[in-house]
């Protein structure tokens, strides 16, 4: 292969700079040329985009030896599918770059919600050599007349960021995508690029699916230095025990900041990420026009403009969110600071990845607690991290409502085969187990509404033409393009300034909570409310000291199961006064205190704690087991405590335990602990226990919008349709009082449940618990473990009282 | 279905659990947002919502009348979803049980259908409808003619209230709001979402759980 005319051109190229190719390159790119599909595994900054790439041109050039250097409109040859928009224009740059310095004509398009129409247009008649995509755009692209053409020439498919899309419905998209063009090009060969998770070999199995042949992984084998510093309280008696903020350090940030740089300082919130700006400005008035403020609700420009800031240096700090994990390397950032809990250990990888860019440098990165306890998280994220403890992406399986989205995309284009797509489908490991009974309810659903055909029905979606279904509907067929994607929030507004000018967008339901002339806080803007009109939010700029942060939904992330592990050893170490990191030891007085008021848990123990308050009866649990684990443990307990009489439970959890709260005396006490705990019919009990309990309607609101039942409207033509709105959980109440039989409420009830922990997890937990001793005591007050659970106002409820019995004891809220 | 009896404004009703009022010297049974077609509105448009909520709806509209033998049924709007599709077809068979009951419609907005429909439904349209010292309309926002004498009944917001309880209890219900400015209705139709309304001080709130009504 090394003596390819390709291979030669690639290496002379790199040998007239100075360069050679790295070793994993060289391995990929052979892999590519002898035919073979795989997964790079390669950490940004590495030259992992050549890696598969230049594979793509060596083979161009093998094959056009003579001419390569002339041949232009050669139709689409590599399709580049990446998670973030930001990302493809850098990837599209350096690209082409290397071809233009290599003498080949390709040209590189760049597909994704941003490309103008003009280009678009231009692309249909002559689709480029190499077009970089979203999931997202290749579904759009699939939902046009004579998409088939476009691809007739397409070899090769790389999804970039792949641990990105993994685990996510994104990445079912992804898999449905490449199903598609696999049924169009049977030879394809099908690349991704990872970095390091901990089950690699599954997300190569995810992207590849039943695909036959020989699948490889290259890894690229490089490690780097990354050093973890916590930034410690002075006095850790007067640190506050719950929170999330952790400004009380900010006094020990700013000479961080000072003599860095540049720095990152991540936010785990949007809300969080605005305060800390604005604090930080505060304090320090002369770092004005040298800090910026990067989240997803900002106007992109803006952030555009903040990334480009970045590039050339002259930005001293950004406060930011996860919306700058990702991306392009920036060299002159040397410093990173995260806020809170990362709450895993690839995440913290990731971010502190963002410091020290050269190969040979070291990532710093320091760790500021919002609460106290947090500091043991500190530790227990060293040592994972000595460990190489990364967490693994479960991929979604069985993810009916983007199979009905991908149906109806095939449906409102060229109309489909349905022998030939489900066998296409069944191809993925999305749905390699989806039964004949689940795709048939999918396609009736589609063409009958999901019943059998009544005389007064007028459903309409799909029709069966000769042996092919079509949407005949223009109307739905519109309205379902516009609504193509799985990424679902909630309804954004966007927020504009009365004289002009755009400022960002913000969630509807914290608009809708204001009342005009109140002041909130976006984009590091003190901003006056005025009015709400054609959905956008007018404001002018206020003068107001006082003004309301938008606390934005979901920015609460669960801890890993490798996290939790690492937590809990963290916390026996620390109780039995085995831990000389800074981080413990700083914590002794807080453990003096617990031990004082209850009770330290030994590693075979498990504590609970029954205190009343004026809230009620609680009963604290401490698993050490992680957030997910604890809910649907909590779950368990409160579900198998209500079957013995009825009772109602206000369920609250971190990742340290759980509290159950309820008006009545909780009947949990030595005689019973164990059963309570026992492991079982775990099954049947678990299953019960979700039933009854709100998380499914919780996770069925992304289902509906995404199965496309739930219409968002848009813009300008909201007032059509008014007819036509209704919310997701009004829908799942429908469809679970009138038709049970719903796979996509079906599904809500698995992902509330199976995909948020795996049951062997439980059942471990269990065992150990029943192999061990559990310690109930009865403190007088809050202790240090149990009032960072309290506070917390995110509550899932569980009762087996008949309603009309709970109304009896409830007063009226005014 | 339990009922439970109020007296306003020296009138006898009934605030029966399936979201009606029965007002006993008017023998007239008072509902408000049936939203009839709006599950078939939504098929239509694609969207495959359960088809048997109309069934289910007028079901229990039927047992009520039953129950009360009303001599009318006054719906304060919204008694249509959207333009007209078969459930309204279906509604019709439904309505030719009951010959003998006048209904009258104070019209909503959802009311959008042409008056010969109505008319052959046999429904009696009206924008507002004085009984007595009640004043019917559609939305409360709309009450013109208040010369301070007459109490106006009206739904469209689809009201509920928030309960609350020791041990950081909370529930959602939909109630019957009597306030000082007038009284506004439950939402009939099961396939209608829930408005949180902030009590007034002096208001007589009814809330609605399974089968039971309870003044809170």
């Amino acid at each position: 292969m090394k003596h390819t005319p390709g291979w030669q051109a690639i290496e002379q190229w790199l040998g007239a700079k100075g360069l050679a190719p790295f070793a994993f390159q060289e391995e990929a790119w052979e892999h590519y040329l002898q035919g073979r599909s795989g997964l790079v595994n390669a950490p940004t900054g590495f030259g992992k985009t050549f890696s598969l790439f230049l594979g793509s041109v060596i083979r161009w050039i093998n094959e056009h030896p003579k001419d390569y250097r002339s041949r232009t409109g050669n139709g689409l040859r590599l399709m580049w599918i990446t998670p973030l928009r930001a990302l493809a224009k850098d990837i599209g740059r350096a690209m082409e770059e290397a071809l233009g310095e290599l003498h080949v004509p390709w040209a590189v398009g760049i597909r994704s919600g941003d490309t103008p129409l003009s280009v678009r247009e231009k692309q249909k008649r002559n689709m480029p050599e190499v077009l970089i995509i979203t999931p997202e755009s290749l579904h759009i692209l699939i939902a046009q007349k004579e998409y088939p053409r476009r691809f007739e020439h397409l070899e090769t498919i790389v999804a970039d960021e792949w641990h990105e899309l993994l685990g996510s419905k994104r990445g079912v998209m992804t898999e449905l995508g490449i199903s598609r063009l696999r049924g169009l090009r049977t030879d394809l060969r099908i690349w991704g690029i990872s970095a390091t998770i901990g089950n690699l070999d599954e997300a190569l199995d995810v992207l590849l699916g039943n695909l036959p042949g020989e699948r490889v992984i290259v890894r690229a084998d490089v490690r780097k230095a990354i050093e973890v510093e916590s930034i410690l309280p002075d006095e850790i008696e007067k640190y506050p025990w719950a929170g999330h903020m952790g400004l009380r350090l900010l006094h020990k940030v700013i000479p961080v900041i000072m003599e860095s740089n540049t720095t990152l300082l991540f936010t785990n919130t949007r809300g969080q990420s605005e305060i800390w700006y604005h604090q930080i400005l505060r304090e320090c008035p002369e770092l004005a026009g040298a800090i910026a403020l990067h989240h997803g609700s900002i106007d992109a420009a803006l952030r555009i403009w903040v990334e480009e800031a970045l590039h050339t240096g002259i930005l001293k700090l950004v406060v930011c969110t996860s919306s700058l994990d990702l991306g392009v390397d920036f060299r002159p950032v040397d410093t990173v600071i995260q806020v809170g809990s990362p709450k895993g250990v690839a995440r913290f990888l990731q971010r502190a990845g963002r410091s020290g860019h050269r190969p040979d440098a070291v990532s710093r990165i320091w760790f500021l607690p919002t609460h106290s306890l947090e500091l043991v998280e500190a530790a227990a994220l060293k040592d994972a991290m000595a460990e190489n403890l990364i967490e693994s992406r479960m991929p979604v399986v069985l993810a009916y409502d983007v199979l009905l989205q991908y149906l109806m995309t095939l449906g409102v284009s060229e109309g489909f085969n349905a022998e030939e797509i489900k066998n296409e489908v069944l191809s993925t490991f999305c749905f390699r187990e989806m039964t004949e009974e689940e795709w048939n309810w999918s396609l009736s659903f589609l063409v009958s509404g999901g019943e059998a055909l009544q005389v007064y029905d007028e459903y309409h979606k799909l029709h069966l033409v000769g042996d092919r279904y079509y949407c005949t509907s223009k109307q739905q067929a519109m309205r379902h393009r516009l609504h193509i994607g799985t990424i679902v929030s909630d309804a954004m507004l966007k927020v504009r300034y009365l004289a002009g000018g755009y400022v960002g967008v913000i969630e509807e339901y914290f608009i809708s909570r204001l009342t005009p002339g109140d002041s909130f806080r976006l984009s590091g803007h003190n901003l006056e409310f005025v009015m709400i009109k054609d959905m956008t939010v007018l404001v002018r700029k206020s003068k107001s000291k006082k003004s309301i942060v938008p606390s934005w939904n979901g920015g609460r992330m669960p801890l890993s199961a490798n996290l939790g592990k690492m937590l809990r050893r963290k916390f026996h170490e620390a109780m039995s006064g085995q831990a000389n990191e800074p981080e413990i030891t700083i914590l002794q007085p807080l453990f003096e205190l617990q031990q004082l008021l209850s009770h330290i848990p030994r590693e075979n123990e498990l504590l609970m704690e029954q205190i009343q308050t004026e809230d009620g009866y609680h009963l604290f649990v401490y698993p050490f087991e992680g957030r997910l684990v604890h809910e649907v443990m909590a779950m368990l307990l409160a579900w198998r405590i209500s079957q013995r009489h009825p009772i109602t439970f206000s369920i609250a959890m971190n990742d340290y335990g759980f509290e159950l709260l309820s008006d009545q005396p909780i009947p949990v006490d030595d005689s019973n602990a164990d059963e309570l705990f026992s492991p079982d019919n775990l099954t049947v009990d678990l299953q019960s226990s979700v039933n009854a309990t709100e998380m499914a309607r919780r996770k069925f609101r992304d289902i509906a919008v995404i199965a496309g039942l739930v219409f968002q409207g848009y813009p300008g033509k909201s007032k059509a349709n008014r007819h036509l709105q209704s919310s997701a959980s009004l829908l799942f109440k429908v469809f679970e009082d009138y038709d049970a039989q719903n796979i996509l409420v079906r599904q809500a009830y698995n992902e509330a449940f199976f995909y948020q922990m795996e049951e062997a997890r439980l059942r471990e937990t269990l065992e150990r618990i029943r192999n061990g001793n559990i310690v109930i005591t009865f403190p007088q007050r809050l202790t240090p473990f149990c009032f960072p659970i309290k506070v917390d106002s995110l509550r899932e409820e569980l009762t087996s009282e008949k309603l009309e019995d709970r109304i009896k004891k409830m007063t009226l809220w005014q | 279905m339990e009922d439970i009896r109020y007296e306003i404004k020296g009138g006898h009703w009934r605030l029966s659990a399936g979201k009606a009022v029965y007002w006993e010297e008017e023998r007239a049974l008072i509902v408000a947002d049936l939203h009839v077609g709006k599950a078939a509105h939504f098929r239509k448009a694609g969207i495959g919502v359960p088809a048997n909520i109309v069934q289910e709806d007028l079901y229990r509209l039927q047992q009520l009348i039953t129950k009360y033998n009303p001599d009318r049924l006054i719906v304060v709007g919204d008694m249509f979803h959207s333009s007209a599709n078969n459930e309204v077809q279906y509604f019709q068979i439904w309505r030719n049980q009951f010959p003998h009951i006048r209904f009258e419609l104070v019209t909503g907005n959802h009311d959008i259908m042409d008056p010969e429909v109505y008319a052959s439904l046999g429904i009696d349209l009206m924008e507002s409808l004085q009984v007595g010292g009640m004043y019917f309309v559609h939305d409360p926002k709309d009450k013109l003619l208040d010369n301070g004498e007459t109490y106006a009944v009206s739904g469209h917001i689809h009201p509920g209230v928030w309960m609350v309880g020791y041990g950081k209890q909370r529930l959602r219900l939909p109630c019957f709001y009597f306030g000082p400015e007038g009284a506004i209705l439950p939402a009939f139709s099961v396939f209608t979402g829930l408005y949180s309304l902030e009590p007034a001080a002096d208001a007589a709130v009814f809330v609605i759980g399974g089968n039971g009504i309870f003044k809170v």
